[in-house]
């Protein structure tokens, strides 16, 4: 087959030294995890090195490979809301008057409601074709007190990462000026047992980057992002907590479950967010690993970090030893911790680290650390199907 | 700006290329996979329905804006899906499975396809496209918005080409995005052409007549 072939050297970042682009900027955010309603208490859960990853009972484990994961308290399972929308519920409940009625909408999930499907087949309960993703936006829309009646991006584990590197892409090239970012996904049975199936779950709870880990523990959570031009953020004299200066998106074209052995599909998703944002690496304060505690993501984030990196061992941490993998909302609640490191100039410690992997030695550390000043965040995070994103927060 | 330079699709009788003006009317499904794939494809058949749908329309449509592939190469091409229920059918099959073993056995194989994003992963891991991956569920009904949503990708630099896919089980469209310097060779059209084409139905043999007659 003859023809041209498509090559990457051949990006042209919209983001150029000098010129006058329009800055993509976070004015409100909130979260709630398996620490608690509020960003404050995912943040100070995290400094205190705590777990909130604790025993399952939402439905019986007997049958899987661990029994342990981060669950949001006093959510309902099998009633008439569906757990992620307990969740919005309860975030927006104090919240949507953050919010600018005229923001588009994007929605981050991997499941969604799922179980609401999980309720009709099991009980005979509702109406199948209602369990759809495609309901869910209406509803979020409704919760949220938008207009919009929104989309849903999904991009596996990198569901939320994808959908603010897409918000920030709409305000940089003027499509839009204001963009609510919600992210959610919930620990069902569904859910558990797939991530069961796939021999993917620590027994325990998540080690990430310890010699001794093996595998994710699973998080549930929910969180929102306002991303604003700054024009019009200036104008509506809106508090500014962090920009999205840069990010990147790849896959590796690899495997359906496993991770690149090269990493090179992370290689190239952080060295587009770099080259967005026009920022070099040692710019770069800390990374927010994806960091879910199994022994190839792991191994493989390490790797691509020192690619990029090379001797210049830059700060990584991961929150997922604290709150489990939240999936889909993963890449939105890294993000806003992010923006409170940066801004509280302080690296969070990797909870439940206690032998610090040999690849890993340097990079990531038990302990909270400063962050030195006036320096980047990089984000990344990976899913199933070799999906990877990366973002740089300034 | 971008420009479409290729549209490959399929359906339970038909496949073709609109830029090439290609129509084949089939019986049988075996004789497919040497058909539509230039290269051998070892895995197809344990992939699932909508996979495999999203494999044929995007060699077709890789085909007509020719586009190379090779199975040890990787390219810079990103690829964005939607369809009309997410992966209900998917998350149906694999649940009514692990509930008939008692709530004891779940299967992985079965697992992994109830992400809305595994057909374009398996596209993307066959066809070696190393860009962005993602999923769309609009509100909008058709590909309007989904073709408008890859040109964005494209414009704000993310990538130089997307492929721009809407897959079922029963039948597939695959639009292939480009930005507009690229298309010096071939036919192509522009992108506000075909999203005007888009946008007036959600039926795929609408949609690939309205391409025809817009290429032409």
């Amino acid at each position: 087959m003859e023809g041209r072939r498509i090559s990457p050297s051949r990006i042209t970042p919209v983001r150029k030294k000098g010129h006058n682009w329009v800055k993509a900027v976070i004015v409100s955010c909130d979260m709630v995890t398996a620490y608690g309603q509020g960003t404050d208490a995912c943040w100070k859960g995290i400094l205190s090195g705590k777990t909130a990853i604790s025993r399952l009972n939402r439905f019986n484990t007997r049958a899987f490979q661990s029994d342990y994961a981060a669950t949001v308290k006093n959510l309902r399972y099998l009633q008439k809301d569906s757990l992620v929308k307990q969740m919005l519920k309860s975030l927006f409940s104090k919240t949507s008057a953050l919010i600018p009625k005229d923001a588009k909408l994007i929605l981050a999930t991997t499941k969604g409601e799922i179980d609401l499907l999980e309720k009709k087949m099991i009980t005979g309960a509702g109406d199948v074709s209602n369990c759809s993703l495609g309901h869910l936006p209406g509803k979020v829309s409704d919760l949220a007190g938008v207009k919009d009646t929104g989309i849903i991006i999904s991009a596996a584990c990198a569901s939320s990462t994808t959908a603010i590197a897409r918000a920030a892409a709409m305000v940089r090239s003027r499509l839009t000026d204001c963009v609510l970012v919600v992210a959610c996904d919930s620990i069902t049975e569904f859910v558990f047992s797939g991530f069961s199936s796939l021999m993917a779950l620590d027994g325990f709870v998540a080690r990430p980057f310890d010699k001794n880990r093996s595998g994710l523990s699973l998080g549930e959570a929910a969180a929102f992002a306002v991303i604003m031009s700054e024009s019009r953020a200036k104008r509506e004299k809106r508090e500014m907590i962090g920009e999205i200066a840069g990010w990147g998106l790849s896959d590796d074209a690899n495997h359906m479950t496993g991770p690149s052995r090269d990493s090179e599909g992370l290689i190239l998703a952080i060295k587009k967010a770099l080259k967005t944002a026009c920022v070099k690496e040692r710019e770069v304060g800390f990374i927010s690993a994806h960091g879910t505690g199994t022994v190839y993501n792991d191994a493989m984030e390490i790797r691509a970090f020192r690619a990029v990196f090379k001797n210049e061992k830059t700060p990584v941490y991961s929150v997922k030893g604290g709150i489990g993998h939240t999936i889909g909302a993963a890449g939105l609640v890294e993000t806003i911790i992010a923006l409170r490191a940066l801004k509280e100039r302080k690296v969070p410690p990797t909870v439940n680290l206690e032998d610090v992997d040999n690849d890993a030695l340097g990079w990531v550390s038990p302990g909270q650390h400063p962050a030195e000043e006036n320096k980047k965040a990089l984000i990344t995070n990976a899913g199933f199907g070799g999906i990877n994103a990366a973002l740089v927060l300034a | 700006m971008s420009n479409i330079c290729g549209i490959g699709w399929i359906n339970p009788e038909e496949y073709g290329c609109v830029m090439r003006g290609l129509k084949v009317s089939y019986e049988n499904k075996v004789f497919l996979k040497k058909k539509i794939f230039p290269l051998p494809f070892k895995n197809l058949g344990r992939l699932d329905s909508v996979s495999r749908m999203t494999c044929y329309a995007v060699s077709l449509a890789l085909k007509d804006a020719g586009i190379k592939y090779s199975l040890n190469r990787k390219q810079d091409i990103g690829i964005i899906g939607t369809n009309t229920s997410g992966s209900l059918q998917s998350d149906i099959n694999y649940f009514k499975d692990y509930l008939d073993s008692g709530r004891t056995l779940s299967r992985g194989n079965l697992f992994i396809y109830t992400l809305p994003t595994s057909p374009l992963a398996e596209a993307a891991i066959y066809f070696g496209l190393q860009g962005p991956l993602l999923y769309m569920t609009l509100s909008q009904p058709g590909t309007a918005a989904l073709l408008r949503n890859a040109g964005n990708i494209i414009v704000c630099g993310d990538t130089t080409a997307m492929l721009a896919v809407k897959g079922d089980e029963a039948e597939a469209v695959c639009f292939v995005l480009t930005q507009e310097k690229d298309l010096s060779r071939g036919k192509a059209c522009s992108l506000e052409k075909i999203t005007a084409v888009a946008e007036r139905t959600s039926r795929l043999d609408e949609v690939i007549t309205g391409c025809i007659a817009a290429v032409l």
